[in-house]
């Protein structure tokens, strides 16, 4: 009977002495719950905890304090070789000394498996990463695309119930990462084992995850699927961290239910939004606008209706205007060194050069209500 | 231009720069021409004179005759100095395998300790080449002899009752030797295993492996590389050393080191000298070569 859990962490503490003399905290507080058979990724910037994470899951580290459990089952201070998970190595960690069929057939081996299951399950495995008939090279001879599947046949022949993946695409030139991104995706779905992966790479993380934990200084800020992230991150670092946004700061001048009013300090005017976490009248704030999420229109000279519902209202001068094909990058200077990213969809082709933005047209922005998110500044 | 017709190029003078300047061989050659030269005359040069030095025979009064004979040769094979050859053979043998087994955990210990110790710990292992290697060999007589420091501390200690009389024998030989070789195989052990990436042996585990298993399928075998490096290193010497089994062997122990010497420098029979040392280079070449073709020498793991 498996547990609801493949992988839990209860108030994971992970403290790491410095050469100074002090302590580090490299995990702290961490509570995790990841369901089976889920694709489930620790995102973050370097340093932030993710790879401890993955290796106190994998027991090459253990917990200061806290539970790590697996299927269940608390781990303590079980060794390595004693856990049903294993691991994909950022650097591969292939057996240089030995043939890629060896290799492979190296953890099969440990677990004593009769050698005519372990040929016929190192072959399988070979031919799942679409390597089969390698079996007698040295990883050395194959490329690092090669040495990557290599190292992913070695772990899954095993079956393990979590499949830890340590920045394994981290190596690979754009183009093959692109594949293999997908590969790996289709491949999970396939045998239908759980993979935790870690990466700093969000765009990675948000296309293959069916979850994702964003950490950052040791700390799970927020947990949720790629849209729950992007669409509703729960602090400006998340909000920051994936994609790309603006921050526009203002202090909290009145809020009804859901919708908070903000007064911003460039431009002097006020902006409705939605208001994310505990909230109070006077608190500062940063509001988040994603630069797709708002529609440019030519200045009509108007007044600026800055309480506009559905629709918010801002008024600028372009300043940097970048044609990417897809669409035009825009630069707004909204007042005295506030600046806001636009990107306008280029959603008809025309040569015409009317058509498009220029550098010093005044323009006004409209933000639906629902695109403006308004977000407690950053207490760390 | 008519076809089938031979363009004869124009003849050019001779030049030694423009050899230089065109042909990349000739190049190559210069470029390496101090090293030949260096090459030819400390090498080269003196095994040519000793291999014919080991055919000519001795005259007289010690002078060297111009007159071409085998005996030298034949007279290795009186079981007076057959028995040295072997004898010569298995202190070498013995003196590497003892080694390894020391040296082993020595390096293995300097490998995985702390970074900033290893260069410490490094510096220790090289610590006695500071003092002159016959003053190091004569202290181990302070220390072998009978009532000497080794005896006192083991008769302190209760272990032993009476001296155990290790200078002038076998064993004080191979403790000289093992001593003195220990550091040329440390050192390459010491680079393969320090090469061997953590990673690895998380890997080992990862699959299933306990420490010992990793051990055995994964440090082990990527550690012979640097074995045989420090066979080669203590192995040859070891077979022509005589100034271990001079000191601390007395007149007992006689390696093929002290025939050879003796030859040139106490009975100057330089001609049946020069035999002996092509026979030990001979020997030593042979099961060099045998060893390293087996053991899987010039593989890319090569340190």
């Amino acid at each position: 009977m498996k547990s609801e859990f493949a992988v839990e962490f209860q108030d994971v503490v992970k403290l790491f002495p410095t050469p100074e003399g002090g302590q580090v905290n490299a995990v702290d507080h961490i509570s995790i719950e990841i369901n089976q058979g889920e694709f489930f990724s620790l995102l973050g910037p370097s340093g932030c905890g993710k790879t401890t994470s993955l290796r106190l899951m994998a027991g090459f580290e253990w917990p200061t304090s806290g539970d790590v459990l697996i299927d269940g089952e608390k781990m303590g201070r079980k060794p390595p070789y004693q856990r049903p998970v294993n691991t994909v190595f950022q650097n591969y960690a292939l057996f240089q000394h030995m043939t890629v069929f060896q290799n492979v057939a190296f953890g099969l081996e440990m677990d004593k498996v009769p050698n005519d299951e372990i040929t016929r399950r190192v072959n399988e495995a070979l031919e799942m990463v679409k390597l089969p008939g390698m079996g007698r090279r040295k990883p050395k001879q194959l490329s690092g695309g090669q040495q990557q599947r290599i190292a992913l046949a070695r772990a899954l022949v095993k079956r393990p119930e979590v499949l830890l993946l340590d920045e394994p695409l981290g190596a690979l030139d754009l183009k093959l990462r692109k594949e293999m991104q997908l590969e790996l995706k289709a491949l999970q779905e396939q045998v239908g084992i759980t993979f935790i992966y870690v990466t700093h790479d969000q765009e990675e993380a948000l296309t293959m995850s069916n979850r994702i934990a964003v950490m950052s200084r040791g700390k799970a800020l927020q947990i949720g699927s790629s849209i729950e992230i992007y669409e509703r991150p729960n602090c400006k670092f998340v909000a920051d961290f994936i994609g790309e946004t603006n921050f526009l700061s203002g202090t909290v001048k009145a809020i009804e239910k859901e919708r908070v009013v903000v007064a911003l300090s460039t431009p002097e005017q006020e902006i409705k939004g939605i208001g994310i976490g505990e909230l109070r009248i006077g608190q500062s704030v940063a509001v988040s606008i994603r630069p797709e999420k708002v529609h440019l229109a030519d200045d009509d000279g108007s007044e600026v209706v800055s309480q506009g519902f559905p629709e918010n209202q801002l008024k600028g001068r372009i300043i940097v205007t970048a044609y990417i094909g897809s669409d035009t990058r825009i630069v707004v200077e909204l007042g005295p060194g506030v600046r806001m990213k636009v990107w306008e969809q280029n959603a008809i082709s025309t040569l015409d050069p009317e058509a498009y933005y220029s550098v010093g047209d005044i323009v006004r922005i409209f933000i639906p209500y629902d695109n403006t998110l308004v977000l407690p500044e950053d207490t760390v | 231009m008519i076809p089938g017709q031979v363009i004869e190029e124009p003849k050019r003078k001779f030049s030694i720069m423009r050899l230089f300047r065109e042909n990349s061989r000739a190049q190559g050659l210069l470029l390496i021409s101090p090293t030949n030269i260096y090459l030819f005359i400390l090498i080269v040069l003196p095994l040519i004179l000793v291999t014919i030095l080991s055919f000519l025979s001795r005259g007289t009064y010690g002078q060297v005759e111009f007159k071409f004979n085998l005996s030298n040769y034949v007279r290795l094979f009186d079981p007076l100095y057959a028995k040295v050859l072997v004898f010569s053979l298995l202190v070498g043998f013995g003196t590497t395998v003892i080694c390894i087994l020391v040296g082993y955990p020595l390096a293995y210990f300097i490998a995985r300790a702390p970074a900033r110790q290893r260069s410490l710990l490094l510096f220790l292992i090289l610590l006695p080449f500071w003092t002159n290697f016959i003053i190091r060999i004569f202290a181990w007589m302070i220390i072998l002899r009978s009532g000497g420091l080794l005896d006192s501390l083991l008769q302190w200690l209760h272990i032993t009752q009476a001296p155990l009389n290790l200078l002038y024998s076998p064993t004080a030989v191979m403790i000289g030797m093992v001593y003195e070789f220990l550091p040329f195989m440390v050192l390459p052990l010491y680079t393969s295993l320090e090469k061997i990436e953590n990673s690895l042996l998380e890997a080992a585990a990862d699959l299933g492996a306990p420490p010992w298993k990793a051990f055995l399928r994964v440090t082990l075998p990527l550690s012979i590389p640097g074995m045989i490096a420090g066979t080669i290193l203590t192995f040859i010497p070891a077979m022509g050393m005589f100034v271990v089994p001079d000191i601390l062997g007395g007149a007992k122990t006689i390696l093929i080191g002290n025939v050879i010497r003796n030859q040139f420098l106490t009975a100057r029979d330089w001609p049946f000298g020069a035999a002996a040392s092509m026979v030990l280079m001979l020997m030593t070449m042979v099961l060099t070569l045998y060893y390293t073709r087996k053991a899987g020498f010039g593989e890319e793991l090569l340190v």
